[in-house]
């Protein structure tokens, strides 16, 4: 997989997970104070962040893997760092960059349009929460707190993944970062009378 | 043996299998057996100090807390089984009560394998291992190397951006809107400057001769022995040894099936 990559995408993945993996410890503390507000349901609320580096990543660089490998990436990092969930959380960062992987591979890794980068952000929830299942034992709690905790999980996942790594995307493609990616090149070619200049 | 010699690929497969296997079990017995004898193991072989380790462990005694009481109000309840609390809606039997206590020691649990880990392997021997024992791609590895080593940068980075919005006098943010705007004025520079900087080094880095070939050597070299198999069948048999004492005093418990 990796053998198309050049040395440069591997390394802008890498910078992506890092910066995200500092985010995500962040978002681990806001999730905390979520969690004791609400309960259980309280990271659900916002656990489409955790998604995000699946989306950017993959809309940046537009290649195979890169949701799957920037997802994990993110996550090594953070048990690099020193976060003490520890090695699980290497499963957990493949498991949710495998349901965004697996929208951008149903298009074949060609359709990076809105919907798309949605459904990608609903996959992870989707992948994430049949891990959550079985490893935090689900099993043992109501049926419909469950549901409900999926569906805010879902919605989640396609506002602050899909939406929110869209929108941050963008703003960086704007700022000439990212003139040698494709993103880049779609944002001069598109809409030159913006006044985007490298 | 020091936990710090237990080859860390090895390691971390260790501390997931064990994650893997304490799943099945939903009593509170076995996660806490092993949770105190992983903890044991940690200051024991692996030579850390109580206050660090209590230091990281404690957030998660809290997190556990709130796992339980969310567990408790919102437990399914399965007929037949014996009722011990009555409140309006809410009624609370023995077998659920049991079941989020379970809920809440496993996180404990996993907490303690995960310590053993962070606590006692360095980032880069970790990645050297992936490299050499899981065959991790050279490019991807020192891609991960490299991106790791940009985090003090990017500290320091992040006070640069900060001091400039000061000088600019860019307002406190206050409301929820200019928290947004504020995060977004942050995170944008900083991840234009580490990409520039990320294909900066990239170009350093294949211009030094860096091909990502696999078939490469190494200076720092990470081996495997009969030891650190060895390490690994102890863990497994701490889980096993947990569940049998659990079993003995009959609070052995998997899910019975009601999915």
């Amino acid at each position: 997989m990796l053998e198309k990559w050049k040395l440069r995408e591997v390394i802008v993945l890498s910078v992506l997970a890092v910066v995200f993996a500092v985010v995500y410890l962040a978002f681990l503390q806001f999730g905390n104070v979520l969690y004791g507000m609400f309960g259980l349901i309280g990271y659900d609320l916002i656990f489409g962040i955790w998604f995000i580096v699946s989306i950017i990543a993959a809309y940046i660089i537009r290649k195979p893997g890169a949701a799957f490998l920037s997802e994990t990436i993110a996550a090594a990092i953070e048990v690099m760092i020193g976060n003490a969930v520890g090695p699980r959380l290497i499963l957990s960062g493949m498991i949710q960059g495998i349901g965004a992987e697996a929208v951008f591979a149903a298009t074949k890794w060609n359709n990076y349009r809105t919907w798309v980068l949605i459904a990608a952000g609903m996959g992870s929830s989707v992948t994430s929460f049949i891990w959550g299942y079985y490893i935090s034992g689900y099993a043992a709690l109501s049926p419909g707190y469950v549901t409900a905790m999926f569906f805010v999980r879902l919605i989640s996942g396609a506002l602050l993944a899909g939406l929110l790594g869209k929108w941050m995307s963008e703003s960086l493609a704007k700022t000439g970062a990212l003139n040698s990616f494709p993103i880049g090149k779609e944002l001069k070619r598109g809409k030159p009378e913006n006044g985007i200049t490298a | 043996m020091l936990l710090h010699e237990f080859n860390p690929s090895i390691k971390a497969f260790t501390v997931i299998v064990c994650v893997l296997i304490l799943s099945v079990f939903f009593d509170p017995v076995t996660p806490f057996l092993t949770l105190v004898m992983t903890a044991a193991a940690t200051f024991i072989f692996g030579r850390v100090s109580f206050k660090r380790w209590i230091l990281l462990f404690s957030p998660f005694i809290f997190m556990a807390a709130i796992y339980i009481w969310s567990a408790l109000v919102f437990s399914k309840t399965i007929e037949g089984e014996t009722l011990i609390w009555t409140w309006g809606i809410f009624t609370l039997t023995e077998e659920s009560f049991l079941r989020a206590l379970s809920l809440g020691m496993r996180v404990l649990s996993f907490t303690s394998l995960s310590l053993l880990f962070i606590l006692t392997t360095k980032p880069t021997d970790f990645l050297l291992s992936l490299m050499q024992q899981c065959r991790l791609p050279p490019k991807l590895a020192y891609g991960i190397m490299a991106g790791y080593r940009f985090l003090p940068l990017m500290k320091e980075e992040f006070e640069i951006i900060k001091s400039a919005h000061r000088i600019r006098g860019v307002p406190k943010a206050r409301t929820f809107h200019d928290k947004a705007a504020e995060l977004k004025r942050y995170t944008v520079p900083l991840l234009a400057g580490a990409i520039r900087k990320a294909e900066r080094t990239a170009m350093a880095m294949e211009s030094k001769g860096f091909t990502g070939d696999k078939n490469r050597d190494f200076y720092h070299k990470i081996s495997v022995s009969w030891k650190d198999w060895a390490c690994f069948a102890f863990f497994i048999g701490v889980i096993l040894i947990s569940a049998y004492i659990s079993w003995l005093f009959g609070f052995l418990q998997f899910y019975n099936g009601e999915l």
